[in-house]
């Protein structure tokens, strides 16, 4: 990070948890097409958990001065669908930074220079660690909601967010169980000292470069040094092929050559077997580890990282193999780093390289995630600053330190530049490297190198103990004598018994939380009850819910199983879903309106709460029967009002069991004969609005029966007249009939015929009956202004209703035509019954 | 190591009202019982994961109302249910006579469903109408496996729901094993093996 820009850097670090780290940022950055003075995009590549993402941040002041400054614009994962690359702006000193991702193309324009060529290098080699398509990247998932809308939708480079969209969908599903599980794996390493307890292994590390030379030795003096069996061997080589076609081809017999030669070289007390074999090129590493251990080796997985030629080819690099012992996770890292003396710069980039690239595709993915890592090989690092010949000297007068204060390894890693956090024991072994072929004796060729600790064993992590670190001189086929170190290193051992227990407690302990987290509300009335229900009298009743739990209840009424509709028609819920917050209430109200002829109000509704359980409430009440709302056929024969039938009379008729009393019903007759008296000169008859309770009265008035005169205007009569035979069982013209007789509407002589043949004695006396009541109306038009068409068009609607209420009446004018022939021509001879 | 689970089960509780569905699954998940009577006025869930055999067993259990005039309510959850217990009242011979019912009600919704038949309120002699005999009689004829057992007492609860969770788990790695007869028969049958010899036999 330069200098300058390490406050930035910080404010823009705020912007994200502690864990999500900023590795680098970019300022004053434009959109393109955007004007160009506009530079107030701060770009940030960010990484968790060895994932990243690219974040583009708004900074309302440049530069920021604090985080509140910045707004998150856009935010794109790097994976396999991430690309960068650049683009020269002509004529001018800025190149474009093109971001692709799936079908997504974002583009800003930057200032050429060193912080531009170092952010996009940074995004490529991010890129390249994230290979594995598996990478997990739901800690984006919080930023996604932080972006602002107008950003999303006036951007034009982000108009096809659908995959995008996508990638957001797919990592919101994951989430409730990642956190589970995350949940459980975190809670069970907290108590992993309760499950687990400690056991000494021994881990024996060797490394040797073997300078290309054939496998033709026993490996016993190096490998059994020891008398008592390691537990675990890693063994590492390199250069054990320097040929072409290992290069090229990274195939090579050499490599089942070396590893016979290291079983065989493995201590004879003890039976081995190969738990892993990584190779690239020359180099190749082998992990062994005693038999009785064997079944409590899991999760191995090991990764190549060439860092070589055009920093990619394997002649350079490093192989690396990772296992579970029991529970304590082990990366074993065998290094090749790049030679010559004055490179240890470059040797330190390939150490880092191996680290960032190094991916074992399960988790951890990292070499540094690991509890234990051992690190070997030959790291190539020299003596600097002295001749060949003071090196040689020093090491006659066996001033072994004096040289080890100018050994690059020791320098690099002192200034941190190189193994930061990895420790390595005291060296009191000679130089390593080089000697003449099959002796021990330091390079007498030409170039005549000083002589140096280029192959070194170093590890990092918690309870390891070295007890030894040495080179095997007796190992003369080299140029380099080959190193090793013994470690007694603490793995953990999981107890079965106590880990089940531990196990079983923290699923105890996860669904009591689950538990607690389900929606929890109370109903303070599970049966809801209403009084009497009258025609068109609404009552209403109220519930409350509280939510007594520890999360949002979202609440919906949902239908049951085989119903069109959450609740009957007769019946409304307000509000019939909503949100109530812990600690909450909602009122719900239930409105009952009766329209229909219903005897009982019977309801079981359904209260779901979202992710949560159901509650029945339970809708009761009582109807009081009407004469609206009834059938003609059933009016008809009944001569007393309706509540003056006992339940038996009533049940008699509406099976039309008893006899036609009337030709039109009794309350039709009052109410037509009411108008026919007093309304016909009234102005504007049906236009009036009368009151509810007027309505009411009235409805009592034929319902129950009366010796005083009807109560209400004429008005109120004439609109009780239109609400009776819009709520009758069916309407007057059967729905049936309907279509036909609007077709016929143009002729009155096939209307004459429809109304003689299909329509039965009863439906057709009424109609005849409107029809003659609204002829006598059409007599006083004068007084009361209405005329033929008008009547038609108001009475058609009603005569002929549609069969779902409130529908848009398409028909309307084919019902008025039809209506209006009955008007306008003479009823009196033959439509009247014989 | 550390999968949330490997299984997930929905288990259905029925059987009449005030039978003690509430405070089987109360006890079960947890560990608790209380005096009161509070009647189910719908369906409340609770989940449990089990340990069967190292596989960790997720469980979703259903608690219904009892009262009969939910019952076609009711009836739609039965939908996708793994195991259904049926429960009746050791001191209410009605409730054990409706059993038959319940049976019915679950041949009806349910196409292959593993079940247990639950004795409840089992901890006082005195009150004791349904004989265990009756009942073993009975869940014999029917090939179902009886337990009695106390929710009040904390007597067989666990092991009646461990034992209808067997009997989901097995049916469940049967079906796989029908599936891929030619893979890992043996395996599976080792399984199988194990989970008989720890079914749990009835009292």
């Amino acid at each position: 990070m330069p200098a300058g820009n390490s406050d930035v850097y910080n404010i823009v670090q705020a912007k994200f948890l502690a864990t999500e780290i900023v590795k680098t940022i970019h300022l004053n950055v434009s959109i393109v097409d955007g004007p160009s003075s506009n530079a107030n995009r701060v770009l940030a590549l960010v990484e968790y958990n060895s994932s990243h993402a690219l974040f583009v941040l708004v900074s309302s002041r440049c530069p920021p001065v604090s985080f509140s400054d910045l707004s998150i614009e856009t935010v794109v994962p790097i994976d396999q669908h991430f690309s960068c690359e650049t683009e020269p702006v002509t004529e001018q000193n800025y190149v474009t930074l093109i971001i692709k991702y799936r079908q997504t193309k974002y583009e800003y324009n930057v200032e050429i220079g060193k912080e531009s060529c170092n952010f996009a290098a940074e995004l490529i080699r991010a890129k390249e660690v994230a290979t594995d398509n598996k990478t997990n990247f739901t800690w984006l998932e919080k930023y996604f909601g932080t972006m602002n809308q107008s950003n999303r939708n006036s951007d034009p480079t982000m108009s096809d967010r659908s995959d995008f969209v996508i990638v957001r969908n797919e990592m919101a599903q994951a989430q409730t169980t990642n956190n589970r599980e995350s949940r459980l794996k975190y809670q069970l390493k907290l108590r992993e000292s309760e499950f687990t307890q400690i056991q000494e292994f021994t881990i024996f590390i060797g490394t040797w470069n073997v300078n290309g030379q054939p496998p033709s030795v026993s490996l016993k003096p190096w490998l059994s040094y020891d008398e008592s069996p390691p537990d675990v061997y890693a063994i590492g080589f390199q250069e054990i092929d320097l040929s072409k076609e290992a290069f090229i081809f990274n195939d090579t017999p050499r490599e089942a050559e070396w590893q016979k030669l290291v079983m065989d070289g493995l201590n004879p007390n003890a039976k081995y077997r190969l738990v892993a074999l990584a190779r690239l090129v020359g180099m190749q590493l082998a992990v062994m580890i005693n038999n009785q251990h064997y079944p409590y080796v899991k999760n191995v997985s090991f990764d190549t990282v060439g860092t070589g030629l055009l920093g990619k080819m394997g002649n350079k690099g490093g192989v690396a193999v990772r296992l579970e012992l029991h529970n304590t996770s082990l990366c074993f890292v065998n290094c090749h780093l790049a030679a010559h003396v004055d490179e240890y710069e470059r040797r330190n980039q390939d150490y880092k390289d191996i680290n960032a690239r190094i991916n074992f595709k399960r988790n951890p993915q990292a070499i540094k995630d690991h509890d234990q890592i051992y690190w070997l090989g030959d790291l190539n690092y020299r003596i600097t600053d002295l001749s060949n010949t003071q090196v040689k000297t020093l090491l006659i007068r066996n001033e072994v330190n004096t040289l080890l204060k100018v050994d690059q390894l020791n320098q690099q890693r002192e200034r941190g530049n190189v193994l930061l956090d990895y420790t390595e024991g005291d060296i009191t072994f000679q130089p390593t490297y080089k000697f003449d072929l099959f002796t021990d004796v330091y390079d007498t060729s030409e170039k005549a190198r000083p002589p140096a600790w280029t192959d070194r064993i170093l590890w990092r992590g918690k309870g390891i103990h070295q007890v030894q670190y040495r080179s095997h001189m007796e190992m003369r086929i080299s140029d380099h004598k080959p190193v090793s170190a013994l470690f007694k290193s603490e793995i953990s051992v999981i107890d079965p018994i106590r880990y089940r227990k531990v196990q079983e407690d923290l699923l105890k302990w996860m669904d009591k939380y689950d538990n607690e987290i389900l929606p929890q509300v109370t109903v303070d009335e599970t049966e809801v009850i209403f009084d009497l229900v009258k025609f068109r009298e609404p009552q209403s009743k109220e519930i409350i819910i509280a939510n007594t739990g520890l999360v949002p209840a979202d609440f919906e009424f949902i239908k049951k199983h085989d119903e069109p509709f959450y609740c009957k028609e007769w019946l409304r819920i307000l509000p019939y879903a909503a949100s109530i917050n812990p600690g909450e209430k909602c009122e719900i109200r239930f409105e009952v309106n009766l329209e229909t002829d219903v005897e009982n109000l019977e309801d079981i509704l359904v209260l779901h709460l979202k992710g949560g359980k159901d509650i029945f409430i339970t809708i009761s009440g009582k109807c009081q029967k009407s004469c609206f709302t009834q059938s003609l056929s059933s009016l008809v024969r009944i001569q007393v009002p309706i509540l003056n039938l006992t339940e038996d009379e009533w049940d008699q008729v509406r099976k039309n069991n008893t006899p036609v009393r009337y030709s039109v019903p009794r309350e039709l007759w009052l109410l037509v004969d009411h108008l026919y008296r007093h309304g016909l000169k009234t102005r504007d008859l049906f236009e009036s609005c009368a009151l509810h309770e007027e309505l009411i009265r009235i409805r009592n008035w034929l319902d129950y029966g009366s010796q005083d005169p009807i109560p209400g205007t004429p008005q109120a009569v004439a609109e009780t007249l239109l609400l009776f035979l819009s709520y009758t069982k069916e309407p007057v013209i059967p729905f049936e009939l309907q279509d036909i007789c609007t077709a016929a509407a143009n002729n009155f002589e096939n209307c004459r015929q429809l109304i003689l043949m299909k329509l039965n004695d009863i439906h057709r006396t009424v109609f005849i009956y409107i029809c003659m009541f609204l002829q006598e109306l059409l007599k006083y038009s004068k007084d009361n202004s209405y005329d033929a068409k008008t009547l038609a068009s108001l009475f058609g609607d009603i005569l002929l209703r549609d069969q779902i209420r409130n529908s848009k009446p398409q028909a309307s004018r084919g019902k008025a035509n039809f209506v209006y022939n009955f008007l306008v021509n003479d009823l009196s001879s033959s439509l009247l019954p014989r | 190591m550390a999968r949330d689970y490997d299984h997930l089960f929905k288990l259905l509780i029925i059987g009449d009202s005030g039978v003690g569905k509430s405070s089987l699954l109360l006890r079960f998940s947890d560990n608790t019982f209380t005096g009161s009577y509070i009647t189910t006025i719908g369906v409340d869930f609770k989940i449990k994961t089990v340990n069967i055999d190292g596989q960790k067993v997720k469980l979703q259990i259903w608690d219904t109302a009892g009262q009969e005039r939910f019952r076609t309510i009711t009836s739609t959850y039965y939908r996708g249910t793994h195991g259904v217990i049926i429960v009746y009242d050791v001191t209410n011979g009605d409730t054990f006579a409706n059993v038959k019912r319940w049976l019915h009600e679950i041949d009806q919704n349910c196409e292959v469903v593993n079940r247990v038949l639950v004795g409840n309120k089992n901890d006082t002699p005195d009150r004791k109408v349904v004989l265990t005999e009756d009942a073993q009689r009975f869940a014999d004829t029917m090939n179902i496996q009886l337990f009695e057992t106390s929710a009040k007492d904390n007597i067989n609860v666990e092991e009646m729901f461990m034992a209808i969770t067997r009997l989901v788990l097995r049916s469940k790695l049967e079906m796989k094993e029908r599936q891929n007869e030619h893979k890992d028969i043996v395996n599976l049958k080792d399984k199988k093996r194990s989970s008989n010899k720890n079914k749990t036999k009835c009292c």
